[in-house]
């Protein structure tokens, strides 16, 4: 077999019944998505009331003037926009471009709000899943093909993106990058950060563990670094769940050592990671009669 | 079921194509596309910002550079205002001319209502490993900041308010 035939059995399940677990399931994951996605909008829409001026332009915005999107509440229209587009999309409404227009007017909204300068991932994860959303809808018509592609997709991606970012190490710094002393600067920048946002600090346990050992932070920067670097792993079905463990631990790590929260990517890999339309299936097996599924099935 | 992994594979690797496209052209970040680049960069010195209330503050002492454990004036601290610390951070240190523009949008980012009567000075805190491997983190008195009026560090060069340092 292929690489090629491969990726895309562990990605896609091409010859694998769809069972009603994973209907539900699907339909599950794209009320959490999309929830966060208006959540989100709102967030950034919002927040940008409030901003003047440009200091880094990011995405789109650095074709387009996206100041425009500070006065006359054209930010808050836009997540108006968004939301109704993403829940016509949601109750299958609207055509098939609905989940593609909203990711690029969610796009807008993320670069509109960012360009104060701070460029954060929390919500990559998100996007991207809008984006595959967006995708799948466009190039498939049967409903389960539709499903298949989407969340393969968005497992593709999230493996790559864990890996890409070890090799992005290796190439901004090299082998040394995961020596302790590095992890020190970090932890005095992250404290400064928490000072300028709550005007008090104290270090935990592990930055505390960190700070007292060069070896323990180097070990702590190493095991974060593999856990990165297995990113792809999560191609595979059956290696899934324990390398989405190992990333999941390593987020828990980043917060207690950096104090930066990624909450949306937790727990999109909580869903992606295991194993929940199996869970679903014998759930729904003790109920006689049950029909959630073909309700869902759009 | 054959034709729609094949066709499914090429979307994927279309889209690859461009996703490795829009970050190899935008240095690394196009959202939601990215290769996370974040702490690639390791041992590299850093610039942020605090801001501490210097009202009662002697004017001798408020322009001293000191280290982040032994500012003058108290905590302001920045999301009881709703602004964002990183975005402050960025918006102190990625600013290279402080124009009049500049000045007025740090205003408005406090907001004259929060300032109030109160005058607030906004530190740029760097920090970096000396040859010892210590970590060594000042905080510089940059901006001190009144509901109307924004002043500079006369204790700095001029050149630090026209290009980024």
């Amino acid at each position: 077999m292929s690489i090629k035939d491969r990726l895309s059995k562990e990605l896609f399940q091409p010859d694998r019944e769809e069972t009603e677990g994973e209907i539900i399931f699907f339909r599950l994951f794209e009320l959490f998505v999309m929830s966060y996605v208006i959540k989100l909008s709102w967030e950034w829409g919002a927040y940008m009331l409030r901003s003047s001026e440009v200091v880094l332009p990011l995405g789109m915005a650095n074709y387009i003037d996206v100041t425009f999107m500070f006065d006359h509440s054209i930010s808050l229209i836009n997540a108006a926009i968004i939301t109704a587009i993403v829940l016509v999309a949601f109750f299958r409404m609207g055509g098939r471009w609905m989940y593609f227009i909203g990711m690029l007017l969610f796009h807008m909204q993320y670069v509109g709000r960012f360009s104060q300068g701070e460029i954060p991932h929390s919500a990559n994860l998100i996007g991207m899943s809008l984006f595959c959303f967006g995708l799948g809808f466009i190039f498939f018509n049967e409903t389960v093909k539709k499903r298949r592609f989407i969340l393969g997709t968005i497992i593709f991606f999230t493996g790559l993106g864990y890996t890409s970012a070890a090799f992005a190490k290796m190439i901004g710094t090299g082998i040394f990058w995961a020596d302790g002393n590095h992890l020190w600067l970090w932890i005095a920048e992250k404290k400064t950060d928490i000072l300028s946002r709550t005007g008090t600090y104290e270090y935990n346990f592990l930055q505390q563990l960190a700070l007292s050992s060069r070896a323990a932070a180097t070990a702590i920067l190493a095991i974060g670094w593999l856990t990165e670097l297995s990113g792809v792993l999560i191609w595979w079905r059956s290696l899934r769940p324990y390398v989405i463990t190992g990333i999941i631990m390593m987020h828990i790590g980043i917060t207690l050592s950096m104090n930066i929260r990624f909450d949306a990517f937790i727990y999109e890999l909580i869903l992606i990671g295991y194993p929940w339309a199996t869970l679903i299936d014998r759930y729904i097996s003790y109920i006689p009669g049950a029909t959630y599924a073909q309700k869902l099935n759009q | 079921m054959n034709f729609f992994k094949h066709r499914a594979f090429k979307i994927l690797m279309g889209t690859l194509v461009v996703y490795g496209i829009l970050v190899a052209t935008h240095k690394g970040e196009f959202w939601p596309f990215s290769i996370y680049p974040m702490f690639s960069q390791a041992g590299n010195p850093w610039t942020r910002a605090i801001v501490r209330d210097v009202s009662d503050t002697p004017d001798s002492l408020i322009w001293q550079t000191t280290d982040i454990d032994h500012l003058y004036g108290a905590e302001v601290p920045l999301r009881e205002m709703g602004v964002d610390q990183i975005d402050f951070s960025n918006f102190m240190s990625k600013t290279d001319r402080w124009d009049a523009n500049r000045k007025n949008a740090l205003i408005r980012m406090f907001s004259p209502e929060n300032l109030g009567d109160a005058r607030w000075m906004a530190y740029k805190v760097k920090g970096h490993l000396t040859e010892t491997d210590s970590v060594v983190v000042d905080a510089i008195p940059f901006l001190l900041v009144t509901r109307d009026t924004v002043f500079t560090n006369p204790l700095l060069p001029q050149h630090s308010y026209t290009s980024r340092n």
